[in-house]
């Protein structure tokens, strides 16, 4: 496994599909982070974002034989993330943005879009541009969102997003400004 | 931090887009250089700009988390992988002992189960060419009473007919004689 761990993502998809299923858990290692990021960036849940992400891992391996290549394999998983990620924001409907008021269980320090001084009114301004963040977020359409996740959040070019989108790289760009138009038009008066 | 209630100045709406792509450095080295000329003459951009260098970074953070939770995140989605290949296989390993002769079994069975089907239904089925009058509704009789009678008026109409030409081909004659004389 040593040696396969050197391995690109190609090659190892490719000992996937002649059966080396080990070979999987390298692709595994290699991007779990990345996936359970995106799917957090989406539901604002830990649980929900584990879940989410170990099962774009078990579709992947399910259909790792129809990879046929054409993309890369982070651009065609993180499909399958963000595919996973929006049926579950339809089924679900609203999308709990817990953590950017609550923080993070490891940190334990609350995160806010502004900078706290652990002063009360300026505690509460923070809380009420994260819920209005995140408020903005949740109502912008999916592909504006995933657009601005998959940028803003995961750093993906936008020539990478518009292979996860199946779009152009033009739209991208428009979904992007958008996004970004709604959010500064939303925010403005915390910056 | 400050709580603005002032409103909101909009970057150049001809600008506003290369702005933002600018700002994540999607955009390319002249057209770069043509939006900096642009920034250093045009406040509205500047601020804009300097709005998303301050709100973007911060938006919607990552969790921060700890090694453990990646370590058994790693193990749960390997042992939920082995679960997945094990479902999935677990109908080739039982039919695997049986492969040499279980398809061939199955075709011989389905072929004779199709054939005895066939012939039960076949013997089964009321065969249409089976007129006796046994088998005929009491309905079905009367109708066909009718229609014999029926078919009887229509000879008798048709031997009037009949009688009727008989009776006029002799006149005919008569006329067509009577023609050729006068010509």
């Amino acid at each position: 496994m040593e040696s396969a761990q050197e391995l690109g993502d190609e090659a190892l998809v490719a000992l996937c599909q002649q059966g080396q299923g080990q070979c999987f858990e390298v692709l595994v290692r290699r991007y779990m982070e990345k996936a359970f990021h995106i799917a957090y960036d989406f539901t604002r849940n830990k649980e929900t974002a584990k879940d989410l992400s170990q099962d774009a891992f078990l579709r992947a391996y399910a259909n790792i034989k129809r990879f046929d290549g054409r993309s890369s394999f982070y651009t065609w998983f993180y499909r399958i993330v963000v595919n996973l990620c929006l049926d579950h924001a339809r089924r679900n409907g609203r999308v709990i943005w817990e953590s950017l008021d609550q923080g993070t269980e490891e940190s334990g320090t609350p995160r806010q879009l502004v900078d706290g001084q652990h002063q009360p009114d300026q505690e509460a301004i923070a809380g009420e541009a994260n819920r209005r963040a995140a408020a903005t977020l949740e109502s912008m359409p999916n592909k504006q969102r995933t657009a601005f996740l998959l940028r803003n959040q995961e750093g993906l070019a936008i020539a990478d997003i518009a292979k996860v989108m199946k779009t152009t790289e033009g739209t991208v760009r428009v979904y992007l400004h958008r996004a970004v138009a709604a959010l500064r038009q939303s925010l403005v008066e915390f910056v | 931090m400050e709580n603005r209630s002032a409103p909101l100045i909009g970057a150049c709406k001809n600008y506003e887009e290369d702005l933002v792509l600018y700002y994540y450095g999607e955009i390319g080295a002249s057209e770069g250089g043509a939006i900096e000329r642009h920034l250093a003459q045009c406040s509205p951009c500047g601020k804009f700009v300097a709005d998303l260098g301050h709100l973007l970074p911060q938006m919607a953070p990552k969790p921060e988390l700890s090694q453990p939770f990646w370590d058994s995140y790693f193990r749960e989605t390997v042992a939920k992988l082995d679960a997945q290949a094990e479902r999935q296989n677990w109908w080739r390993r039982w039919l695997a002992p049986m492969n040499g002769w279980l398809v061939p079994a199955f075709g011989t069975m389905a072929v004779a189960l199709l054939a005895l089907v066939l012939v039960l239904e076949k013997g089964y089925l009321p065969s249409f060419t089976d007129t006796t009058s046994a088998n005929i509704p009491a309905e079905v009789l009367v109708d066909s009473n009718q229609l014999e009678f029926f078919k009887s008026l229509d000879m008798l109409e048709s031997l009037s007919t009949l009688e009727e030409q008989d009776g006029a081909k002799p006149e005919r004659k008569t006329s067509r004689e009577g023609d050729s004389q006068v010509a």
